[in-house]
């Protein structure tokens, strides 16, 4: 029909206000940057290069250690976080709990924070002479106050700490709003069966959550890979001493990129190949991610529908 | 017998959400109590109110100009609110509602732009807005961030069950499309645009990279740019930061609880699948 | 509603626009000045500029005082976008990062080769911005190396100001750890992770990451094997009291909880900053790191470049060259309020460098300190310091963990050039 041509012709008019801005401010910069990973730049002292970055990217120890650093945090922080976060959901969604207001509102807040103050906050309360160590000494829990900064276990553990209290309640909120479309005649036939609150929060709960499970666990991948506000404001004197956090601990794929333009000598190129190299890293992580998740549907079909029989 | 199963589960329960609160809303606390002490107390960990707030107030809105960070965080977010809702919307509506081969292609092409970290873009970015001219301006950061392709996606998830006869129907009676976008469209989806605009004003106030970037003079700075870089100093103030941490908190702790409710049926809304 | 909001936008976004286009329009620019650190450096600049305009009234003055990151940031960006609005006509630049800018934005920087008496200047640090012939900076602050110690808790321990002079880098440890066994308390605070000292042995010994031409220079370095050495020494007989960030590490002195400090000159003020330990400290030469090496070096220090496109180059040459170039009482007068030692050589013989100083228990500091500067060997720190700095350290725990300095330095170097390509 010539007339649904013409109305979807329109749909175009209302996506081009932000496909403009997108193509100027977005498109633009991101293919630039791959034009930049085929030269040697230096400042603005240009030539052609090939494919020489991307070797140099496979010879460089500094790379593998951004890397090795982004996904320890990745792998640590992301489990810990949107587990504690499904655990609060779950708790939240129980209507016998009272005052479920309350705790949503306080698990939440830490959300509004803005990354920079509740990094200051974390360095703050992990001082020398601080709360945490002091809370740790009158507990006799430690006989003299730990280092936190300059110990690159204790400094990690820190900053994954500070991100779980940061973002579990962010995921949370997208956790219970799922739970809330699931129906309660699911739960209740459940129990007439005879099933505990917890084999239904595995049978019925768990798999109806997958999509939103995925969903935050490629957000907060995503994230987690570009991280970069919280290590640099953690790190003690920030851009004029050797290494980002104890033996490096704190440095991040963002980070030394930021470093290779701003602290090192002005590699353009070479810091977008870097930054070209996370964007195929979250992509094959993301693709993994859809991948485990399609798979584990079919099992998933299979399980709701016995504990629905 | 069940009776005590359930009440032991309910007591942890209960424990376990005590004690997250607790941790959750201590930092919130001590930044009160931060902003009442000074930075050598502060450092020693000291719990109880002290008398340094009236200074701290005075050192962070004379010498470090908060109110004019304060000015220029509150102006930056409630344009970029007011942008982004906009265009974004707007640009989710076209590809929920005018679907075509091509609609879904073009979508899926800005989804997977998500995943470019922001690094990798600052130099060209800068290098544009310079060519611009609006180098130092609030414009740049304003026009780049509502260019927000999560918002689209968010829009977007929050349209798919919206009953499309309704549209047709209003077709059909001879409104234009943007008419019906405008008068019938949006003003049903009154919690999911509360949502959007919680979301983008917290983003909004928080972001530090770009602004940290392409705001070269002290009087453009926001309120993250100013805790940022009064704690970057050889020997920062921690109950100046404090206060200025708690001030530039606030207003986005007051919008969130002016809106919760839209905001967690906003949330619902965009969850349906 | 809508309609309202998006013509309440449009006429916020356009107002925005000619207010800032507005603020472009002046008649005569100001010299407008970059620098970090508002009690030394921005409050030197103030003074230099409230000076100069006394002879030149219609001269302003734009002094922006950012964190040292924002401003080597700000100089990037503006300066790779290839705009030349947001310039500014003078930057303090770290001598570590000279090159780096000069070799990365060719062009951009004014030629001060004839507007400058080099001659006037210390050759360690005019060399920091020369290259071929010219000469692209107005040094400032010098970081002259001096081993400063408490005379009070040093007597006690039985040591005298003979056994502290001209003293090698071992002698240094050695003297560390009798202390130590002596009175319980570190000699001296450093981060393992910090490569400060490594610098200072570095540089006294006329050698650097780097040779003359500015090729890495690791692997045969034999200095730098003697640092990484002494290094160890420091970690394998605990002789160091760890310390974590600026705070921290002033804090050890000020504190009293170790008595030297070896470091540049511009640790001055914050030592006495602890104004109950006055007439307890004097300054010895810096160890030497071989028997052939000398007991001069250097650590950090700034100086003032001129962008080519900016507003005022003109006059903000002949601001630098009246007074950073010429003014010797400045250079007096800055040394008692900031604690700030020029790089001006005819400086060195004015009346506050030979007073004797109070707090240093009479000495003659910055006399002593000027001749040490005047001795130190000018070295090549080419425009990839940093990243030998981050190559070195990255190495040093498998080295402080029992790999061989071989090993260690082929691994540094391998990094070092790998970064460099």
């Amino acid at each position: 029909m010539a007339n649904e041509k013409k109305i979807n012709r329109a749909g175009w008019f209302f996506i081009i206000p932000v496909a403009s801005l997108l193509v100027i401010f977005l498109l633009y910069p991101i293919f630039y940057s791959l034009y930049l990973t085929t030269t040697r730049t230096k400042g603005i002292v240009t030539n052609f290069n090939g494919i020489n970055n991307y070797i140099k990217l496979f010879n460089d120890p500094m790379f593998f250690l951004a890397l090795k650093n982004t996904f320890k945090i990745l792998f640590l922080q992301v489990p810990i976080m949107l587990t504690s976060a499904l655990l609060f959901a779950s708790l939240l969604n129980n209507k016998k709990i009272k005052f479920r207001g309350f705790f949503r509102t306080a698990i939440f807040l830490p959300s509004v924070t803005s990354l920079i103050a509740y990094a200051i906050l974390f360095k703050m309360l992990f001082s020398y002479e601080g709360i945490v160590n002091n809370t740790l000494l009158s507990l006799k829990f430690i006989q003299t106050p730990l280092d936190w900064f300059s110990d690159p276990t204790l400094a990690t553990f820190v900053l994954i700490l500070a991100m779980v209290w940061r973002w579990t309640g962010y995921n949370m909120i997208f956790y219970l709003s799922a739970m809330q479309n699931i129906s309660g005649d699911l739960y209740e036939a459940a129990r007439v069966d005879g099933a505990s609150d917890i084999t239904s929060f595995f049978n019925i709960t768990l798999p109806l959550l997958k999509p939103m499970i995925l969903f935050t666990t490629v957000m907060s991948t995503i994230g987690t890979l570009q991280l970069f506000d919280e290590p640099m404001n953690l790190a003690q004197s920030g851009t004029t001493s050797s290494m980002v956090g104890p033996n490096n601990c704190f440095l991040t794929l963002s980070i030394y990129i930021y470093n290779l333009c701003f602290k090192y000598t002005p590699k353009f190129g070479y810091a977008a190949t870097v930054s070209y190299a996370i964007l195929v890293l979250v992509a094959i992580l993301s693709f993994i991610q859809f991948k485990i998740s399609s798979e584990s549907e079919k099992t998933v079909t299979k399980k709701v529908s016995k504990s629905i029989k | 017998m069940k009776k005590n199963k359930m009440s032991i589960g309910l007591i942890i329960s209960y424990i376990i959400l005590i004690v997250a609160s607790f941790f959750s809303l201590f930092p919130f606390f001590w930044i009160l109590i931060g902003a009442t002490n000074s930075s050598v107390d502060i450092l020693r960990g000291k719990l109880t109110l002290g008398s340094s707030f009236i200074d701290n107030m005075k050192i962070l809105f004379s010498e470090a100009n908060m109110g004019r960070a304060l000015y220029n965080s509150m102006k930056i977010a409630s344009l970029t609110v007011i942008l982004t809702l906009i265009i974004t919307s707007m640009a989710a509506y076209g590809f929920q509602m005018y679907r075509t081969k091509a609609k879904e292609k073009t979508y899926t092409f800005f989804l997977l732009t998500m995943m470019v970290p922001f690094a990798s873009l600052m130099i060209p970015l800068f290098q544009i807005i310079s060519k611009l001219k609006l180098l130092n301006s609030h414009s740049a950061i304003i026009l780049v961030s509502s260019a927000s392709v999560f918002m689209i996606f968010f829009f977007r998830q929050s349209f798919v069950n919206y009953p499309t006869e309704i549209l047709q129907a209003a077709r059909v009676d001879g409104a234009s499309e943007l008419r019906t976008f405008v008068s019938i469209f949006v003003p049903s989806m009154k919690s999911t645009y509360a949502a959007a605009a919680i979301y983008t004003f917290m983003t909004s106030w928080n972001n530090y990279l770009w602004p940290l970037i392409v705001l070269q003079t002290t009087d453009k700075r926001t309120t993250t740019l100013l805790v940022s870089s009064m704690s970057s100093s050889y020997t920062p103030n921690y109950g100046v930061i404090m206060v200025a941490i708690a001030l530039s908190t606030t207003p986005v702790v007051i919008v969130f609880f002016g809106f919760q409710k839209q905001f967690v049926e906003g949330m619902v809304g965009s969850v349906k699948q | 509603m809508k309609k309202i909001l998006s013509v309440l936008l449009m006429a916020l976004i356009v107002g925005t626009s000619l207010f800032a286009a507005g603020e472009a329009e002046a008649t005569k620019s100001p010299i407008t000045i970059w620098a970090w650190d508002p009690n030394f450096n921005i409050s030197i600049m103030k003074d230099a500029a409230a000076i100069y305009q006394k002879a030149h009234p219609d001269v302003e003055f734009n002094i922006v005082e950012m964190a040292k990151a924002d401003v080597e940031q700000k100089l990037h960006t503006n300066l790779a976008s290839g705009t030349t609005d947001g310039l500014p006509d003078i930057v303090l630049i770290e001598d570590y990062n000279g090159l780096k800018y000069l070799n990365s934005y060719p062009g951009q920087f004014s030629d001060l080769t004839n507007k400058i008496n080099q001659n006037d200047f210390l050759k360690s640090k005019v060399d920091v911005a020369k290259i071929g012939n010219k000469y692209y900076s107005m040094p400032f602050d010098s970081g002259v190396a001096g081993f400063f110690y408490r005379t009070d808790m040093l007597a006690e321990a039985g040591y005298t100001a003979a056994d502290l002079n001209n003293i090698t880098w071992d002698e240094f440890c050695d003297i560390a750890k009798e202390y130590k066994a002596k009175t319980g308390n570190y000699f001296f605070a450093n981060s393992k992770a910090d490569g400060g000292l490594l610098r200072i042995m570095l540089q006294s010994n006329g050698s650097w990451y780097f040779d003359k031409d500015g090729n890495p220079y690791v692997k045969d370095n034999k200095s730098l094997a003697e640092a990484m050495r002494i290094y160890k020494r420091f970690i394998d007989e605990d002789l160091a009291y760890p310390t974590n960030g600026w705070t921290e590490w002033v804090g050890s002195i000020n504190n009293s909880t170790v008595p030297t400090i070896t470091t540049g000159v511009w640790i001055i003020g914050s030592i006495k900053a602890a104004s109950n330990q006055s007439g307890d400290w004097a300054v010895a030469p810096c160890p030497k790191l071989s028997a052939s090496g000398t007991n001069a070096s250097n650590l950090g220090g700034s100086s003032w470049y001129v962008l080519k496109n900016g507003k005022s180059n003109a006059d903000a040459i002949d601001f630098l060259n009246t007074i950073y170039g010429a003014n010797n009482n400045f250079y007096q007068d800055i040394l008692v309020k900031n604690g700030a030692m020029g790089s001006y050589i005819p400086a060195f013989s004015g009346v506050n460098y030979s007073k004797a100083d109070e707090f240093f228990g009479g000495q003659k500091v910055y006399d002593l300190l000027s001749q040490y500067a005047e001795a130190i060997p000018a070295v090549n720190v080419g425009e990839y310091t940093y990243e030998a700095d981050a190559a070195v350290m990255a190495n040093m725990e498998a080295y402080y963990n029992g790999q061989s300095i071989e090993e260690t330095l082929e691994a540094i170097d391998a990094q070092l050039v790998n970064t460099i390509l």
